[in-house]
């Protein structure tokens, strides 16, 4: 009789563990000058599991959220992709913060099958890498570098009374990769820069540079830098008392720029966001909730990011019955809609389109009062479609 | 002409920070014919140790950013005492762990042991601070002063005085005073310097304990501009070692002197083409070195064969 009972409790376990489902959470959230994204990003991600299970779970199954910090290490973060898809047994994965780290793993992801979307990693290759393979297990619900340079582009065009655009970016693989996107982009709206300069990431004096592209005529800059160079860059613009329009790519969100450059100077950058704080009614409820809990709690928008890519896995797995990756991942292309804190998606991805979000999705934003808040100027309000060149 | 004007306001205001860290180096050097390859990583806690302290003493966490208000004069000025007693004291263990084994004995083992603790120490550091750099608010405010449509920040001002007030009291403590002849001494022969009484090792202590008290110093006060970071010393701390070499290991006025040029170099040649600014940086360091290999105020040594 005892036998038969721990028997019982044997063939017991396996069964308990089917009926939940684990999401993976792959992502720095200590090291890097982007971890507060996420860190943000895994706040979103708890919030829509626990909404799910409040629900009863996806098809009467509880989620469990499996949660990895990679300290912006790609070492780190490929051990970790292993260790989640392999003992964790998760359905699908979400992260990573690091453009870098998601650009190390990809294959591991796409071989053994599991869906993966980047809620925070913005360089283009990411879901392009594996576009021609058969199954392409990678999606993602966060910005594109092009199609948010295509969209301060667009504005700079449109804002220049001159039509004198320049580019500042810095020495790394990120400044440079944004300032090559830039002068195609501006081609494509027939405009040459009429400066283009660099700086090294650690540099605090960029006055020589600025002071080329005010005799320039510049009136209109774009950075492709991180928030914490960018600030270097406003504070040498106030040493030169020369402000021309300011656009950053959606780095300048993290708290580095107000804390560098001051919450007044910090206002004098646009920047691309996919959302924020009070763009909706939804996104509002979700920050007012999460700010509750995490008090500290810096970027919104990739809070955002992260509830919705849960969202779209738990309509996926709906729709395929099951967690099966490849099945998910076919569930994934051809998805209805579904309701998230950025918008309703519709039919967000398709077998050609990996991409939840794109320009028409995206909004400019600025600091006011140390908050972001979203920018509704007439420019912004005059923009097209026909202006988003990229 | 306001581009010129600003860039050569720019260029001192680096300059002094590159003399300053240069000075460092000087003192070290002139005693003992070694310095403290790590010297960049000293600069982390300078600015780290002064900065928590003043986070500490507002109620806050170790780390996290400081507001204007928290920041005054006479918390900045006690955080500074504190940063270079540190510092200092932290040279006392460089000295045993990564000089001492190696002093006199020829060869260059030191190098490799001083870049060896200066690693250790910054990934210390990490381990306490993590990687987030901090930004701190100069104590004189954030405004820009404008000198003929030049802007420069009274921090860098305060940067500038400070480099210069040090140098010119190193230059006479080196010349006037009985430590000064003392330190000379060891520099000259430390056989005959201890036949004549003086304690050699103190005196060096002494040398490393100032060169590190520097470098805490100079971590401190280029905070407001640089933010306070792990990352933050290695950049600088190669400018300046140049800096030394340009104007001459062996005085502290050609440490100053090298610190200003390569700053002004730099400012200029950015107004030209910013990835020249380097080239030129290290091409000039080269064409000094083939004209007067030591420095363009360094003493000449002669060697008796």
């Amino acid at each position: 009789m005892p036998l038969l009972v721990s028997t019982g409790m044997v063939l017991a376990l396996p069964a308990l563990a089917q009926n939940e489902i684990k999401i993976g959470y792959n992502a720095d959230q200590s090291a890097s000058g982007a971890a507060e994204l996420g860190l943000s990003g895994l706040y979103g991600f708890q919030a829509a599991i626990e909404d799910l299970n409040a629900q009863g779970g996806v098809l009467g199954r509880k989620l469990i959220g499996v949660v990895r910090d990679d300290a912006g290490a790609p070492p780190k973060s490929i051990q970790n992709m292993n260790e989640l898809i392999d003992n964790e047994k998760v359905a699908a994965v979400v992260g990573p913060t690091n453009s870098g780290n998601a650009l190390a793993w990809l294959h591991i992801p796409q071989q053994k099958k599991v869906p993966v979307i980047s809620h925070v990693a913005t360089a283009t290759d990411i879901t392009a890498r594996y576009a021609k393979e058969p199954q392409n297990y990678i999606f993602r619900v966060s910005m594109v570098d092009r199609e948010q340079l295509a969209l301060l582009a667009a504005y700079a065009v449109k804002a220049s009374k001159s039509k004198n655009v320049a580019i500042i970016a810095d020495t790394t693989g990120y400044g440079q990769a944004a300032t090559k996107d830039l002068q195609e982009i501006l081609t494509l709206h027939g405009i040459k820069p009429v400066g283009i300069e660099k700086f090294g990431p650690k540099d605090t004096d960029m006055t020589s540079q600025l002071a080329k592209l005010k005799a320039a005529g510049a009136d209109m800059i774009i950075t492709g830098s991180l928030a914490d160079a960018t600030a270097q860059v406003l504070k040498s613009m106030e040493k030169m008392d020369y402000y021309p329009g300011l656009l950053s790519t959606w780095g300048s969100i993290n708290t580095p720029l107000v804390n560098i450059a001051g919450p007044k100077l910090a206002e004098k950058t646009i920047f691309a966001a996919s959302t924020t704080e009070d763009a909706s009614d939804r996104a509002a409820a979700l920050h007012k909730r999460l700010v509750a809990k995490h008090p500290n709690m810096p970027a919104f928008v990739s809070a955002a990011q992260g509830y919705d890519a849960v969202m779209l896995i738990a309509a996926a797995i709906k729709q395929a019955g099951g967690t099966e990756g490849p099945k998910l991942q076919q569930a994934l292309e051809s998805l209805g809609a579904v309701q998230g804190i950025i918008k309703t998606y519709e039919k967000p991805f398709s077998k050609e389109q990996h991409e939840a979000l794109g320009v028409a999705d995206f909004h400019l934003a600025q600091w006011k009062d140390g908050r972001v808040v979203k920018l509704d100027d007439a420019v912004v309000k005059g923009l097209t479609a026909a202006d988003l060149k990229r | 002409m306001t581009a010129f004007l600003q860039a050569l306001a720019s260029g001192l205001a680096l300059g002094a920070i590159y003399g300053l860290i240069a000075l460092g180096f000087n003192i070290t050097y002139a005693t003992t014919k070694t310095f403290n390859f790590g010297q960049g990583a000293f600069l982390v806690p300078g600015s780290l140790v002064g900065v928590s302290l003043l986070l500490l003493a507002a109620g806050k966490p170790h780390f996290g950013n400081l507001t204007q208000a928290e920041m005054t004069m006479t918390a900045y000025v006690l955080a500074t005492i504190a940063s270079v007693v540190v510092v200092g004291a932290i040279g006392v263990a460089l000295y045993y762990c990564a000089i001492k084994p190696f002093v006199g004995a020829g060869g260059l083992n030191w190098v490799l042991s001083t870049i060896g603790f200066g690693i250790i120490m910054q990934n210390t550091a990490l381990a306490i601070w993590g990687p987030a750099s901090i930004a701190v608010p100069s104590p004189l405010g954030s405004e820009v002063w404008r000198i003929a449509g030049a802007g420069i920040r009274p921090q860098e001002v305060l940067i500038a005085v400070v480099a210069v007030a040090v140098m010119v009291g190193l230059d006479i403590v080196l010349r006037k005073t009985r430590f000064g002849k003392a330190l000379r001494a060891v520099a000259f022969n430390p056989q005959a310097a201890a036949i004549v009484g003086i304690n050699v090792e103190s005196i060096v202590i002494a040398a490393f304990v100032i060169s590190s008290a520097l470098a805490g110093l100079a971590g401190i006060l280029i905070a407001p501009i640089t933010t306070a970071s792990v990352f933050i010393g290695l950049g600088v701390a190669l400018k300046a070692f140049s800096a030394a070499i340009v104007g001459g290991l062996t005085s502290p006025r050609g440490c100053m002197l090298g610190g200003f040029l390569l700053g002004v170099v730099e400012a200029l040649v950015g107004l030209w083409r910013a990835e020249m600014r380097e080239i030129t940086i290290f091409l000039l360091i080269i064409i000094v070195l083939v004209v007067r290999p030591s420095g363009l105020m360094g003493a000449r040594s002669v060697e008796k064969i």
